[in-house]
């Protein structure tokens, strides 16, 4: 009765076609990219601003939760709705609505999706530099609340350093503006905290992004070594020689394996570990970059190089990196995406760790991860068919973030908290750190009511643990990578 | 009844006595009021002891750091202690190779300058007066300078923080890694906040390897449109600009940059010897087509004004003692520089303006003999062209009337929610931020 009377009411604000409640209709916005999910009551697909503060007035008005829903490529369980209620999705609100090239700059919806902004700033010669491995599934909103990393965030920096300003939907139903008219405005950096909150402070219903010009000069330079330590090691020796690459990426040897079944990028069956460089800017600064990458690559005992100018041979060493995650899908039925970071002088031995934790426990581990930044990955190969794999894949993981931990590093680089990694979360805060944080939801009005159950420790589980990783890998497009 | 012996008694029982006192000097007036006591704790445990005393007896607490920054914010509407940050100064680690430091609040940048220096490698802070300003006074404050251009600001390389909060306890907020998305990133949220909302006791920051050349520029231009066209396309061919900054003639005058009645482009390049060679043929080539002229001699090999070294050849945010002397800042989109350039100077005659012109940030210094009269002016013709004026620094006779950061921002709410979160009491700098929070 409670339920038919909400989605009456969701579907006079918003229209009754897009108001989704048939259980058919609700399974698809279970899950994300990761194990978890559970069902909402409701899904919304509102068109404006407007009509996203009326949905969440109404889901306030019956005491029921809101989860905002980008294009649920996240790899945390953040658009999940754990409590059910409301989701609100965006594939409607999908506008660009204002691209400024003098001003570098555009005001988009939450819906675009990360690539189209490039794609429309592209006849500028312009860009949106933020580029997640799922950049052409997944949204600015989805962006904006992970504040999203990707391979080129080595040198511009994640989304946080990208956004000028927001529009938000408070708990309470309130349209608020915060910052973004020009660059820079007196008053809290509220932009500054909603980037990364995951959706429980606000509903992002506009964001303002910087836009690049386009680099003069790019060249990609691919490493190959025997071992995944001399590898890890040339990562360390390149940024400690204080070159800062744009990308510096790694694989190791299940990966390239798998790679190399799959798309036949011509790496040496043999070889430990490859190293993906790309350095940007002037071509005077990329010719003398990449001779000194080059030279600590040698140095570090690297066994060949390969060198790409054109966009078609870029393009080429990109291949085997890109198609690492549909590769790995060859090897086993699922597979579990860790996101660790570390600083990047404890490389070598975190990496040494992970593979003695994956060892210990039976599984095998593909690494193919933003070394440049510390910033681990291991796919942890897995049957879920098989009783208490994916219970213990995911203790496994718990121990990988130890590991991260102990060595200085944090619990996630770039895919979130979410719900996955919430327990995590006094590893690194103590209780005092995030009661902090637990004000600034208050503050929000944000408590329990905006995607309750993420972030912060709690005992409260979600619905249901199962592997539902294809799917959302699926939607992130044919060619995402990871 | 809280006395000021008692808080004096109080004071040195946390710090030690001869780190807690009256006030000796006029230094720690902040718009004309004292404070009743000075404290320098030497730990963070202190600081946060202090804290606590301070949240249970309703005391107002000022943090600071040199003073170099103390002239930004309101006229405080309580001040009863002055918590100097001075002795935690300390480099808590770096690891070179990692291209991260952590410091204590109170380190003066330019130790941390020297520090990084010896590795090779910068931390681009880059305020008015780099050498005495504290890491925390300038991350409190949100102070930078032309150099936000290549490196971005303090919001950008800032990954972590330790901040003693109103009741006493000492916090984390994100971590030493250069990537990190685990709870709230509340570092961009103490940036700026002009220590209304936690004490700032330690930060962690990207460092960067340090330009292997330098370089500067300066030209004569006609108007501030084709300075700014100059800057704008230089940035657009991605050549090596590090800083930029479009001087009105008052502002040119007073750095020396004697060019009549033009507008003079400041350039600041770093990178490497061969890209800033080519930077700087590129960029006169622009200037020339502009109508440009060389304001000063080309630029020579060594450091010339990188970030932490030395003032930003500009000056017009430089705190000063004239009481008649208003400093201020505004933003716009960049856009629309040229024209708020013009309707300053049609506000206030003898402004010095200097611009960074890609940000859209203008800096502004005149003086105001006439009360509040021209910084009305002021005020009117930032909103003319879309933006807000932030007065840095006044007199506080003219303070009192007004709010320096302007209207309140449209978010303004949500800013008074989280203040009354974080400082229920009122404790931090009461009355000093946006709206008087
Ligand atoms: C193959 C693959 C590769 C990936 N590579 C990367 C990578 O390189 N870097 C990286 O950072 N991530 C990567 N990801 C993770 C994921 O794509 C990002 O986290 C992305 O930002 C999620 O966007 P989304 O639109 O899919 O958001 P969703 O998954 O739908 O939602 C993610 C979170 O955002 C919130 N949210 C969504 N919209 C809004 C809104 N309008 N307002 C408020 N909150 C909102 C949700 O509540 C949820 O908490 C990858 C994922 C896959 C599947």
């Amino acid at each position: 009765m409670a339920r038919r009377n909400l989605i009456r009411e969701l579907q006079s604000a918003c229209g009754k076609k897009w108001v989704l409640h048939a259980p058919e209709d609700l399974l698809v916005y279970e899950y994300d990219g990761t194990i978890e999910r559970g069902m909402p009551e409701a899904v919304v697909l509102p068109d404006s601003a407007e009509q996203v503060a009326a949905a969440v007035r109404i889901a306030r008005r019956h005491g029921v939760a809101v989860t905002a829903r980008g294009a649920g490529t996240g790899l945390s369980g953040g658009a999940i709705p754990c409590d059910g209620g409301v989701v609100i999705a965006t594939p409607r609100l999908n506008r660009i609505l204002e691209l400024d090239p003098e001003n570098r700059r555009a005001v988009v919806e939450p819906g675009v999706v990360n690539l189209d902004i490039s794609v429309a700033a592209a006849a500028y010669g312009l860009y949106y530099a933020p580029d997640p491995s799922s950049q052409k599934a997944c949204t600015i909103g989805g962006n904006v609340a992970e504040n999203a990393g990707g391979p080129h965030c080595l040198r511009y920096g994640a989304t946080t350093n990208h956004i000028l300003g927001l529009e938000i939907v408070t708990a309470d139903g309130e349209i608020v503006q915060a910052g973004g008219e020009t660059g820079e405005a007196p008053g809290y950096d509220l932009t500054g905290v909603l980037v990364g909150s995951e959706g429980t402070l606000a509903i992002i219903t506009k964001a303002v992004v910087r836009l690049l010009p386009r680099p003069e000069s790019i060249i990609t330079l691919l490493a190959i070594f025997d071992e995944v330590n001399q590898a890890s090691r040339a990562v360390s020796a390149i940024i400690a020689a204080g070159i800062v690459p744009a990308a510096l990426e790694m694989m190791d040897k299940y990966t390239m394996q798998a790679v190399e079944a799959a798309v036949h990028a011509g790496y040496p069956p043999d070889a430990g570990a490859v190293l993906l460089i790309e350095v940007e800017g002037l071509a005077e600064e990329t010719a003398e970059e990449s001779r000194a990458v080059q030279e600590v690559c040698r140095d570090l005992g690297a066994r060949e190089l390969r060198i790409g100018l054109s966009p078609e041979d870029r393009e080429r060493l990109w291949a085997g990196r890109k198609g690492a995650l549909g590769a790995l899908g060859r090897l086993a039925p699922s597979y579990y995406i860790l996101d660790g970071v570390v600083p990047r002088t404890r490389l070598p031995a975190v990496l040494d760790g992970v593979y003695a934790a994956c060892e210990r426990y039976g599984f095998r581990v593909a690494n193919v991860f933003h070394a440049g930044d510390g910033n681990l990955h291991p796919n942890v190969l897995f049957d879920e068919r098989v009783p208490g794999a994916t219970e213990r894949v995911l203790d496994l993981g718990g121990e990988i973030m130890r590991l991260c931990v102990d060595a200085g590093g944090s619990i996630t680089g770039e895919h979130g908290v979410g719900y996955e990694k919430r327990n995590y979360m006094s590893w690194i805060f103590s209780e005092d750190d995030m009661e902090v944080m637990a004000r600034l939801k208050a503050a929000f009005g944000a408590e329990e009511r905006l995607n309750p159950g993420k972030v912060f420790p709690t005992s409260k589980g979600c619905g249901e643990v199962s592997s539902r990783m294809r799917a959302a890998i699926a939607r992130a497009g044919p060619d995402a990578y990871i | 009844m809280v006395t000021q012996a008692s808080v004096l008694q109080q004071l040195a029982a946390i710090a030690g006595p001869e780190h807690a006192g009256p006030p000796q000097a006029e230094e720690y007036a902040v718009d004309g009021l004292p404070p009743s006591a000075v404290v320098r704790p030497g730990s963070y445990e202190q600081a946060a002891e202090v804290l606590r005393y301070a949240n249970s007896e309703r005391l107002a607490v000022i943090p600071r750091g040199a003073g170099t920054l103390m002239a930004l914010g309101n006229v405080p509407r309580a001040y009863d202690i002055a918590l100097c940050l001075s002795r935690l100064d300390e480099i808590v680690e770096h690891e070179p190779a990692d291209l991260t430091v952590t410091c204590q609040a109170g380190i003066s940048l330019g130790r941390l300058r020297e520090h990084l220096a010896a590795a090779g490698q910068m931390a681009p802070l880059d305020p008015t007066l780099p050498a005495q300003a504290t890491a925390g006074g300038v991350l409190a404050a949100n102070a930078y300078g032309p150099y936000r251009l290549a490196y971005g600001t303090a919001r950008d390389f800032t990954i972590g923080m330790r901040v003693a909060t109103a009741d006493g306890r000492i916090t984390r907020a994100g971590g030493r890694v250069v990537k990190n998305v685990a709870g709230y990133d509340l570092c961009k949220l103490y940036i700026g906040s002009l220590g209304t909302l936690g004490v700032i006791l330690e930060a962690t920051f990207k460092v960067r390897p340090r330009p292997r050349e330098e370089g500067e520029l300066a030209f004569a231009l006609p108007g501030a449109a084709d300075a700014c066209g100059v800057a704008a396309e230089a940035e657009r061919r991605g050549l090596s600009v590090a800083a930029a900054q479009v001087l009105n003639p008052a502002a040119a005058q007073a750095l020396g940059l004697s060019a009549g009645a033009a507008i003079v482009l400041v350039l600041n390049l770093a990178g490497t010897p061969a890209a800033v060679a080519r930077s700087a043929r590129e960029i006169a080539a622009l200037a020339a087509e502009r109508g440009g002229r060389a304001a000063t001699s080309p630029p020579q090999a060594g450091a010339q004004h990188p970030p932490e070294a030395d003032p930003p050849p500009a000056g017009a945010g430089a705190p000063t003692g004239d009481s008649r002397a208003v400093v201020g800042w505004l933003s716009v989109l960049p856009s629309r520089v040229p024209e708020a350039m013009a309707a300053i100077e049609a506000s206030a005659a003898d402004a010095r303006t200097s611009a960074y012109p890609t940000a859209g940030v203008l800096r502004v210094r005149c003086t105001t003999g006439d009360g509040g009269e021209t910084l009305r002016r002021l005020r009117e013709a930032a909103r003319e062209a879309g933006g807000r004026l932030v007065i840095e620094s006044c007199a506080p006779a003219l303070k009192r009337d007004l709010d320096v950061f302007g209207d309140p921002p449209a978010a303004f709410e949500l800013m008074r929610r989280v203040k009354q979160q974080f400082d229920p009491n009122g404790i931090l700098s009461p009355g000093r931020y946006v709206g008087r929070l």
